[in-house]
């Protein structure tokens, strides 16, 4: 599919688009129906599909694998880290999302949010690393 | 309440079963094991449909801590379906990484030549 116009010019006219939709999915994450776990698919979905069209080689080039082996954990310790500030200025427990702000409601949604960040990091270099690894297979 | 209107007020659940059912005979009777995967997809959403649509309440909003609502959803089975989900995308990758080790050891996905590879051998 590498020369193939349309294709090509109408993903680079649909990537912003994804990308820019899955922060949308993010932080509508609280209210409505939404998250982590939607939006790191969403951009997943955009490098998967700027994979098929202009190739694995093209991908990897924006998305390297050790890149996305390195993110996979670090989701995981933002995830963790997000209930540490509390212990460390020693304003409450692990998980206390109050440090974040002054006021109970906006703190709360902080710590919402960076939970999600955490989950966004790890579902999105997830799914493009078990893309890679099928894509990859008999290539060598 | 008449017995038509129990009969469509349960709607939610003819579009369950019709989901499992369906699931089950594309498992069942399709040969192609691309297509069985396809098959426990449809299967997985049903069970989730089964969950999710008895969680929800109409005019309720999610449960955040808020003063301008006094009605929420139930956020349990979405949870656990949340988790269905999580797991399902892990059983489908490992599904079609079988299908892919299947196809480099036969050439081909039908499970018909595959048993008929079998027998030859």
């Amino acid at each position: 599919m590498k020369f193939d116009l349309i294709l090509r010019v109408g993903t680079k006219l649909m990537l912003p688009f994804i990308l820019i939709f899955a922060p949308y999915v993010h932080f509508h994450g609280d209210y409505g129906p939404g998250g982590g776990f939607q939006a790191g698919v969403i951009i997943a979905a955009a490098f998967i599909l700027y994979a098929m069209v202009f190739g694995l080689d093209a991908a990897k080039r924006i998305a390297p694998q050790s890149v996305i082996d390195r993110l996979l954990p670090v989701g995981v310790l933002i995830f963790a880290a997000a209930g540490l500030p509390a212990i460390v200025s020693g304003q409450g427990r692990f998980l206390d999302f109050g440090v974040y702000g002054h006021d109970f409601l906006h703190a709360h949604e902080w710590g919402i949010l960076i939970v999600e960040t955490g989950v966004i990091v790890t579902v999105a270099s997830t799914m493009l690393a078990i893309f890679y690894a099928f894509a990859d297979r008999g290539r060598q | 309440m008449t017995g038509w209107e129990v009969a469509a007020d349960h709607y939610n659940y003819y579009v369950t079963i019709f989901l499992m059912v369906a699931g089950l005979y594309i498992v069942i009777a399709r040969g192609n094991m691309i297509k069985k995967l396809v098959g426990l997809g449809l299967f997985q959403t049903s069970v989730y449909l089964l969950y999710l649509a008895p969680g929800r309440i109409i005019g309720g909003t999610a449960p955040i801590y808020d003063k301008n609502y006094e009605v929420y959803s139930n956020p349990l089975p979405h949870v656990l379906m949340l988790t269905a989900i999580v797991v399902g995308v892990a059983t489908l990758a490992v599904g079609l990484a079988l299908v892919v080790r299947i196809s480099e050891e036969y050439g081909t996905i039908d499970e018909d030549e595959i048993f008929a590879k079998d027998e030859d051998q």
